[in-house]
């Protein structure tokens, strides 16, 4: 089986969009599906790598379906770019040292 | 599409303690870029720098395990001791970098704007990744020093 991680699910504009229809309250199914100009079937694909990513309960109420958001998951990219910004202020830091470094060698120099 | 950049930009901004003279030189001077544009314990090389719109910059970044990692990259404007922009290319993103003096320091803007949303969760994926495996290196490097001890 592929697994499944949480960047594959926002990946996708159309995912994003239902993530964002969803968060404030849960939407069935079919309400989901008819704001969309794609297929039913795409948009049935899209949940369903949606809960494998674990982003999306679907609750059963009699015949219908509801979709919920479960957003704990996105925490998860967040702090991925924090690191990876923590990456470039890295740079920064040795630009910083380098500078310093260089102050104090021109200063004797003279 | 998407006209919100807020999804696909990065912004590091850093008041630095040299004069605006020292910081553009060392900026756009190759021989002083190679020494501190890191990461730590890489090593880099640069074999193109052609700092006019339009010019190539192509940096090599050496990593500690003999890795070489190329960098290409097109200058787009260049202002002396205020702008320089320029387009990195796979993955693909924009770099402004804005000087401004104030008094004997520099303020820096390093501003990263990225192609698409899917282009920077692409990058901080590999990025995530690439961070996995030198964690996984680490981690063996540690069993590997407590087997021998």
């Amino acid at each position: 089986m592929i697994r499944r991680d949480v960047f594959q699910a926002i990946a996708d504009p159309t995912r994003r969009q239902i993530i964002n229809m969803i968060a404030d309250k849960p939407l069935n199914i079919n309400a989901i599906a008819d704001s969309f100009d794609v297929s039913r079937q795409a948009i049935s694909l899209h949940i369903k790598i949606l809960v494998e990513c674990e982003l999306l309960k679907i609750n059963k109420q009699g015949r219908e379906r509801y979709c919920e958001a479960k957003l704990g998951q996105l925490g998860e990219v967040s702090s991925w770019i924090d690191q990876y910004r923590q990456h470039w202020e890295n740079k920064l830091d040795n630009l910083e040292t380098y500078l310093y470094q260089l102050k104090k060698e021109r200063k004797h120099g003279k | 599409m998407e006209n919100n950049t807020k999804d696909r930009e990065l912004l590091l901004e850093r008041i630095l303690d040299a004069p605006i003279d020292l910081v553009w030189e060392v900026w756009t001077n190759p021989e002083h870029i190679a020494k501190w544009w890191g990461p730590n314990g890489f090593t880099n090389t640069i074999t193109t720098m052609d700092m006019e719109p339009g010019g190539e910059w192509n940096l090599v970044m050496h990593g500690p395990d003999g890795t070489d990692y190329k960098n290409r990259s097109v200058f787009k404007e260049i202002i002396p001791h205020k702008k320089i922009v320029f387009d990195h290319f796979a993955p693909n993103f924009t770099t402004t970098i804005e000087f401004e003096a104030q008094g004997e320091q520099t303020n820096l803007k390093w501003h990263m704007l990225f192609e698409s949303k899917e282009e920077f969760i692409q990058v901080v994926k590999t990025f995530k990744a690439d961070e996995g495996l030198k964690q996984n290196i680490e981690k063996l490097n540690q069993y590997l020093i407590e087997m021998i001890a």
